[in-house]
């Protein structure tokens, strides 16, 4: 029996090794993968999603440099560092200040799409300009 | 390093109709590859061409560096998977498995038994009263247990349905996972493919209208979307695969390396599908410049 | 590639193995009682052999017409059902790209299925023609001749069998869809058995020709052919157990005689037979031809006299010695035809098939 196993969302525009890797991430985050455990290999992975194994590793390679997982030849891959888990506090601080800006928006007279334009268009600039 | 598949203006005629022209490509070993087009678009003659079940008619094929076919030699690194997986209906299981022993010298018997079981299937079944899907994977048995270099598998999952797909791609990736093995498979739809190609070759009319790994193909195409404009007027560093027109607005798919300043555009990324439509569309209208600037002149 | 051909190929094979000892067995058993027969009824006759020898040859008028049916009918039957589908059904129902993606040259698998297949064909031709030849063992020396059976007995059916064979897998291998291709074979089957009887065979050995006095004719007087005006016609053959391939009139100087010489003979020299009303039908052997009622008197028989010295009778024929060397030569023509439709196949397979 493996600790985690993995899903995919073929709608969501995402690219499967990154789907991986989120969902990695989201386990540790949520205290379900521990530094020791083993994940999937990478055949077991492919039986169960028939997808390419190449993403499967191109997955675990993007962990192993981020230093959360490390593979073991002969063994597999296993859990060696932890994310820190999102303080609970600062979350609940920005989602009421996001809150607080959604309704002085509302209050503005802008449609939910226009205010959804606007919080695209602003975290593509944003990670644009982390790009260049 | 030799190229799984390479090939230079390669062309393939049936009487006075060309089924495939001047195809040049390189497909590099280690990839799982999907051969896609159109029906008609010259997969299959693509991958007879490969296999040595066709002579070419014009230009240069090798496969894994040596002419496909040539002797047994060639044909001992490539395994094939016909289209509608084509076996013996009147011979048994156990007699395929026997023909796939007799006639390959390299055949791993230990593979060929441990899949049939695992597959469930009846070694004293006749192969025609197999359904599509076990047929299917008795071929794919036949063509791995051979210990191929290359797999070249030709619409193998068009005739089968949902979950005997789902179960012949997981099949064919486990084994992609445990084996040193090269694929190329073809189908017609891009859906079939997405989850387990990682480089695409998009076949149009007998020609390559695109191929490369798909993740660098996914990076570096992206849907624009924004004020009417001439597509022609474009920076220099997109190229503009295709265009189309409102009144008012330009949708416009580019390929291009770099990011995209202008904050006129709305861009978005690309799905396969979305790619391989728009490479489609550029092909049969010819390209996509000319095209779009005729459009723009009323 | 071999052992896997066998695999293929086993169940026609040992279809045909059964159909031939079943056969065999019937043989054998009407075989060993013909040949007791012969021995209590012809062997030791002294008296009225003629008789019993008829009685002999009539005695099993039904296995005999299966014989010659089954000896006809094999040769076709193994192009049809053993040449024609043997890479047919390979190309129609897309096995061919299984099995030459395995690692067999194509070369190769087209050598082996050809070969195999071939050795078995000659194999159930041979034990067939082996079998009738031993069954008609005691008839066919009483029989009239030994030419008569030419096609049925011996060595030949092989040769026909193996063309059959051949033919068939050169026509699957272009038409490849299985049944246009089996009706095709044997259609070119009987095409080639008709075209060697009638074209080839006559001329595959020089004929012994003599000439002899039309008196010593089998047949011989004033006809009208074909409604013709009366002529001089006659039929002759040569020596018992020989083929009598043609017989013709020469002029007393040895000179074929023509038919304008022939006619004018009769005006000149038998008035009286000459514009008399045709009727009656003549005797065997003389097609198309209409006896001229004689008068009941002497002038036609001094005519007939005087034709008989105008005239000489030429008989081609085959003596009986030359049979064994006829059966060889035909076989040969056939194994011929059959390896020129075997390389034609091998060629096309391995060039041409896409």
């Amino acid at each position: 029996m493996e600790v985690i196993e993995f899903h995919l969302d073929p709608s969501s525009g995402v690219a499967t090794y990154l789907q991986l890797v989120q969902q990695v991430h989201q386990a540790l985050q949520l205290g379900l993968l521990e530094p020791g455990d083993r994940l999937p290999t990478a055949a077991q992975v492919v039986a169960s999603l028939a997808i390419n194994p190449n993403t499967v590793l191109k997955a675990y390679r993007d962990l192993e440099r981020e230093g959360l997982v490390r593979a073991r030849p002969g063994l597999g891959t296993f859990v060696v560092g932890q994310l820190p888990r999102t303080d609970p506090a600062a979350q609940e601080k920005f989602r009421r200040s996001m809150s607080t800006w959604l309704r002085s928006a509302r209050e503005a007279g802008l449609a939910i799409e226009e205010i959804e334009a606007i919080y695209r268009t602003a975290v593509r600039n944003c990670l644009t300009e982390g790009v260049a | 390093m030799t190229a799984a598949l390479e090939a230079s203006r390669l062309g393939k005629r049936y009487g006075g109709k060309w089924a495939l022209s001047d195809c040049s490509l390189s497909i590099p070993t280690g990839r799982v590859v999907g051969l896609v087009g159109p029906n008609g678009a010259g997969k299959s003659t693509l991958l007879h061409l490969a296999v040595g079940l066709l002579a070419p008619s014009a230009g240069t094929i090798s496969v894994l560096g040596a002419r496909p076919g040539s002797g047994p030699e060639a044909l001992a690194r490539v395994g094939f998977l016909a289209q509608d997986s084509p076996t013996y209906d009147r011979l048994t299981v156990a007699a395929h498995l026997q023909m796939g022993r007799w006639l390959n010298p390299a055949w791993d018997d230990e593979f060929a038994s441990s899949r049939i079981s695992e597959l469930e299937l009846d070694v004293r079944q006749r192969a025609g009263t197999l359904s599509g899907g076990q047929r299917a994977q008795l071929a794919l048995t036949l063509a791995v247990a051979k210990r191929p270099e290359l797999l070249l598998l030709d619409e193998p999952v068009a005739s089968l349905d949902p979950l005997a797909r789902r179960e012949f791609l997981s099949t064919l990736m486990e084994i992609v996972a445990s084996r040193q093995v090269s694929v190329v498979l073809s189908s017609h739809l891009i859906a079939d493919l997405e989850r387990v190609c990682d480089y695409l070759v998009l076949l149009v009319s007998g020609r390559v209208a695109v191929s490369g790994d798909v993740d660098s193909l996914l990076a570096s195409h992206r849907r624009l979307s924004g004020p009417r404009r001439d597509p022609s007027t474009m920076p220099g560093n997109l190229m503009v695969i295709e265009a189309s027109h409102a009144v008012r607005q330009s949708t416009i798919v580019v390929r291009t390396d770099g990011p995209i300043i202008d904050p006129a555009w709305t861009v978005t990324p690309l799905t396969l599908d979305d790619l391989v439509l728009a490479y489609m569309r550029q092909a049969r209208d010819g390209a996509g410049a000319p095209v779009s600037r005729l459009a723009m002149a009323p | 590639m071999t052992r896997f051909a066998w695999v293929q190929t086993r169940p026609q094979t040992l279809f045909a193995a059964a159909a031939l000892a079943a056969f065999a067995l019937v043989a054998a058993i009407t075989g060993v009682h013909l040949s007791h027969l012969f021995h209590s009824l012809v062997a030791h006759c002294h008296i009225g052999c003629a008789l019993a020898n008829q009685q002999f040859l009539s005695h099993d008028h039904f296995m005999d017409r299966t014989l010659s049916i089954v000896a006809r009918v094999v040769p076709a039957l193994l192009g049809m059902f053993w040449g024609a589908p043997l890479l047919t059904r390979e190309l129609e129902t897309g096995t061919f790209r299984l099995v030459w993606t395995q690692t067999v040259s194509r070369t190769r698998w087209t050598i082996t299925k050809l070969v195999m297949g071939a050795l078995g064909t000659v194999l159930i031709a041979g034990l067939l023609t082996l079998t009738i030849t031993w069954w008609y063992r005691a008839l066919d020396p009483l029989a009239s001749n030994q030419y008569g059976v030419f096609d049925r007995r011996d060595v030949v059916p092989i040769g026909y069998a193996l063309f059959g064979f051949a033919a068939g897998a050169l026509i699957g291998a272009i038409v490849r869809r299985t049944v246009p291709a089996m009706a095709t074979t044997l259609g070119v089957f009987i095409f080639a058995r008709v075209a060697v009887q009638s074209w080839v065979r006559p001329h595959l050995l020089t004929p012994v020709t003599h000439s002899e006095s039309l008196g010593s004719a089998d047949q011989f007087g004033i006809a009208s052919l074909n409604g013709g005006a009366p002529t001089v016609v006659a039929q002759g053959s040569g020596p018992p157990s020989s083929w009598t391939l043609s017989t013709h009139l020469l002029t007393a100087a040895g000179q074929p005689a023509s038919l304008a010489q022939r006619s004018a003979f009769v005006r000149d020299y038998c008035p009286s037979l000459a514009n008399r009303p045709v009727g009656s039908i003549p005797g065997p052997g003389l097609h198309h031809a209409v006896a001229v009622p004689t008068p009941a008197n002497g002038a036609s028989q001094a005519c007939m006299d005087k034709a008989a010295h105008a005239f000489r009778l030429a008989v081609s024929y085959l003596p009986g010695d030359r049979y064994w060397t006829l059966q060889w030569l035909e076989a040969a023509v056939f194994v011929g035809l059959a390896l020129l439709s075997g390389i034609g196949c091998f060629w096309w397979v391995t060039r041409r098939t896409n």
